[in-house]
């Protein structure tokens, strides 16, 4: 008894203690009906502007859906089929991946030298740049491309520089030449961009407690290990979230390629969006169904090659692991 | 458990200052959001607009287009005497670019808010096509068309569906968008007479060189962003070198393989390898490239009889500066005649409008000589009864371009005239691509240097595609076949006209 009065039994089950979760739906409604009722026009908007449309591009992709009729025709994977037979997607896959594979890197690259720039504090004006390079970012994107055409023009600033420099003998058009469309959207993209993912490299840089500098410091290490074996280190679960948003944005590109390229000349800058928005707006008969085949195909292809990516670097992972 | 659950909330209720306040302020908070969901709800149906449409208003008529210098014409001399006369009618009109126009068509219409009237800028589908989507409602029975002096630009397939008038064509079908506009101030500095027009290509290269060389600007501004400019400007330039078009009406064969079109791309390729081309033009649409050309940074512009028009509304100074227009140079010294179909229907009345009779009398006025005169005056596409343009008011450029047209274009046969089942060929056609602008575009910018062999591919593909189109539409049931497309009564020196197609 002694030890069953002393003993020091919990005042209630664990089952009990958990009894204030596992409260039914409605009761949950009952209670936080406020909650609910605050976020149901998110919910909604969500689901009218996110939701459905990604439900019923999966639907449209099955149908054969001239674009002056009101419904379309079921066929199947018919659209499917088709695509993969067009040159012309996989030519706009590839540019989407290439767009990809450069951007992201120099965009996440270049913002993490620009945020270990500014957060150093020898760095003046720092404040100052902090604006100047965030301003492109809150600049919609169709008039930066409208602008940028101009820039980049034969007679554009940047075409002439390149010929006083010596790196170019006669002024180019970067914009419209086959060879360097895709590149110069890149770089417009990247420097628009830049200032966000900055913002971001900033605000994980504010993370590391300053006692992890002065320890270091304290060790003897310089700026350059320190960099090296303190700073990248601490930084790396950052670079896997930011390189994700910015993978994310390597592939809303519409806007400023439509007005820097239209996917010109010749397709050599046609991103997948582009073939997208011809396929269901710009052709003869707009294909409503087989544009929508287009974004669910890219969207799966996509998925595959991020699971093999995500396989391929375990597996290396553990390769270097074991040969360690 | 209730009375722990109550007395949780009574203690959290009972730890908050003011706590007989906090339920009501979330009372309050939740009504104010409940209010204003519903009134979001109750405007979410689209634009803000009522998922009824424009049309249910009675007396309110909405009018679509892409024509910009009409603007103030339609407004003036259309809509506001229509409505002093007609005190219950409000006619709300909204002019958007061709593009735009053609995308906001779509979605309307999928949302029922179309227009009552609108043009089909934007939207490349047949009348047919959406003629048989039930797109439209006839007009005939409402006013008097056949009492015009436009009935005879009044072709089955086009403008009339099972006997009954849809549209009416209110511009000619006689023009083309590659007339030589000319900056006269420049010519001036680089001694060249505006007044004389260049009558070969070389003699065009030799004017344009001599401009780059003495007015130092490029002699010409060719936008070449735009991929229909482009395929535009190689048909027009491919039929001044002989070609019947795109298709030889005589066998019903694509010809875009043949020597005119392969002549084309060759001498648009020589003006670029003669550095008499604007630098700039690859990065340019059309509109950017008169806007530019207007500025002075170009001597030669070719496009359509619409730009003083546009010209007059957004850059008057490059007008009053001055302009010309050239012939169209041909490569020799003998001329050929260039061919496009009829003018089409311009303006459709929307099957939801509930407006038809106030829609189709304006097509009516807008079909009258006096309207057409006026229409001339805004120098915008010739009017469907040219002949008006002698006495209207317009610049003397514009007048002398509508006599050139009238000398070089001949109005070709269409198949939909021919057999309307055919808008079923095109509607099951798959767009080609590279397509002709494209083909262009790639050997204008070096992506590929084998024309005959990129415009080979093209014809196969097209033949093939239409071929492909015909057996399925057939297979259907449409009575349809390639003979369709074969006019052999077609004499490329003469107009086509209704005579033409009863005799087929």
């Amino acid at each position: 008894m002694t030890l069953t009065t002393s003993a020091p039994a919990p005042a209630i089950s664990p089952t009990t203690a958990k009894e204030p979760h596992r409260l039914s739906l409605r009761r949950r409604l009952r209670r936080d009906w406020w909650i609910y009722l605050f976020l149901l026009p998110t919910l909604l908007g969500y689901g009218a502007y996110t939701v459905y449309p990604l439900v019923a591009s999966w639907w449209y992709a099955f149908l054969d859906w001239p674009g002056f009729a009101m419904t379309g025709t079921f066929t199947g994977l018919d659209n499917f089929r088709r695509l993969l037979a067009d040159d012309l997607f996989w030519n706009a896959f590839r540019k989407s991946l290439l767009f990809l594979v450069v951007a992201v890197p120099a965009r996440v690259g270049l913002a993490l030298l620009l945020a270990l720039w500014l957060n150093s504090r020898r760095t003046p004006f720092s404040g100052f740049f902090r604006t100047l390079f965030f301003l492109p970012v809150v600049t919609t994107g169709a008039i930066i491309g409208i602008v940028f055409t101009l820039l980049l023009d034969a007679n554009g600033p940047i075409s002439l520089a390149l010929v006083w420099a010596g790196i170019t003998d006669s002024p180019t058009n970067l914009v419209a030449s086959a060879g360097t469309s895709l590149y110069a959207g890149i770089a417009v993209w990247v420097w628009k961009w830049l200032g966000i993912t900055m913002i971001y490299w900033l605000a994980a840089l504010q993370t590391i407690p300053r006692d992890v500098h002065e320890a270091a410091m304290l060790d003897g290490a310089n700026a350059r290990k320190e960099l090296w074996h303190v700073t990248l280190p601490l930084l790396v679960p950052f670079l896997v979230i930011i390189t994700l948003i910015d993978t994310v944005g390597a592939l809303n590109v519409f806007d400023l390629m439509q007005t820097l390229t239209g996917g010109g000349p010749s397709f050599s800058s046609e991103v997948i969006e582009i073939f997208i928005y011809r396929t269901a707006f710009a052709a003869t008969v707009p294909q409503l169904g087989y544009a929508s085949a287009a974004a669910v195909l890219f969207g799966l292809l996509t998925m595959v090659l991020a699971v093999v990516q995500a396989v391929g670097v375990r597996w290396a992972r553990r390769q270097t692991k074991g040969a360690s | 458990m209730n009375s722990t659950t109550d007395n949780g909330v009574g203690s959290r209720r009972g730890n908050l200052p003011g706590a007989a306040f906090a339920m009501n302020r979330r009372g309050f908070l939740g009504t104010v959001g409940a209010g204003g969901l519903g009134a979001m709800l109750a405007a979410c149906t689209g634009g803000g607009q009522s998922s009824d449409g424009p049309s249910a208003d009675d007396g309110v008529l909405q009018w679509w287009d892409q024509f910009r210098p009409l603007t103030s014409m339609l407004e003036a001399s259309l809509f506001e005497p229509y409505m002093a006369a007609n005190s219950g009618v409000t006619i709300e009109r909204r002019q958007m670019e061709g593009p735009d126009l053609g995308q906001a068509i779509q979605v309307a219409r999928r949302s029922n808010q179309m227009p009552d009237v609108h043009s089909l800028a934007g939207l490349d589908a047949t009348p047919a096509a959406l003629v048989s989507e039930d797109w439209f409602q006839p007009i005939g029975g409402h006013a008097d068309f056949d009492g015009t002096e436009i009935v005879d630009q009044l072709f089955d397939g086009l403008h009339r569906f099972d006997g009954e008038i849809y549209s009416v064509p209110l511009f000619s079908g006689r023009f083309h968008d590659a007339t030589p506009w000319v900056n006269t101030e420049l010519l001036s500095q680089a001694d060249i007479d505006p007044a004389q027009s260049p009558a070969t290509w070389d003699d065009l290269r030799a004017t344009a060189r001599q401009i780059t060389d003495r007015a130092g600007v490029p002699g010409l501004l060719i936008p070449t962003k735009e991929v229909p400019y482009l395929t535009a400007l190689v048909n027009w330039l491919a039929q001044s070198a002989g070609a019947p078009g795109t298709i030889d009406w005589t066998t019903g064969a694509y010809v875009f393989n043949s020597q005119p079109f392969v002549d084309a791309l060759e001498f648009l390729l020589s003006l670029q390898q003669d550095g008499v081309v604007h630098p700039s033009g690859a990065s340019m649409g059309a509109r950017d490239a008169r806007a530019r050309w207007a500025a002075g940074e170009a001597a030669i512009y070719p496009w359509g009889p619409w730009i003083i028009g546009g010209l007059m509304v957004d850059e008057p100074e490059a007008v009053e500066r001055g302009i010309d227009a050239w012939r169209l140079p041909c490569p020799e010294t003998t001329r050929n005649v260039v061919h496009r179909g009829p003018g089409g229907g311009v303006f459709w009345v929307s099957n939801e409008s509930q407006q038809p009779q106030i829609a189709a009398e304006l097509l009516l006025q807008m079909s009258s000589r006096e309207f057409q005169a006026q229409l001339a005056s805004a120098m915008d596409q010739p009017p469907a009864l040219i002949d008006v343009v002698a006495e209207a008011d317009v610049h003397p450029a514009y007048a002398r371009n509508i006599g050139y047209l009238a000398d070089d274009v001949r109005i070709s046969p269409v198949p939909e005239t021919g057999n309307p089942s055919t808008w079923r060929v095109a509607a099951e056609s798959q767009d080609i691509h590279p397509n002709l602008g494209e083909v262009a575009q790639a050997i204008l910018t070096g992506s590929s240097s084998d024309i005959r062999g990129e415009l080979t591919r093209l014809n196969d593909a097209m033949s093939a595609e239409r071929d492909r189109a015909i057996a399925a539409v057939a297979g259907e049931g449409a009575e349809v076949s390639i003979e369709d497309w074969v006019f052999t009564n077609w004499e490329p020196s003469q107009d086509y006209d209704q005579a033409a197609y009863a005799a087929r």
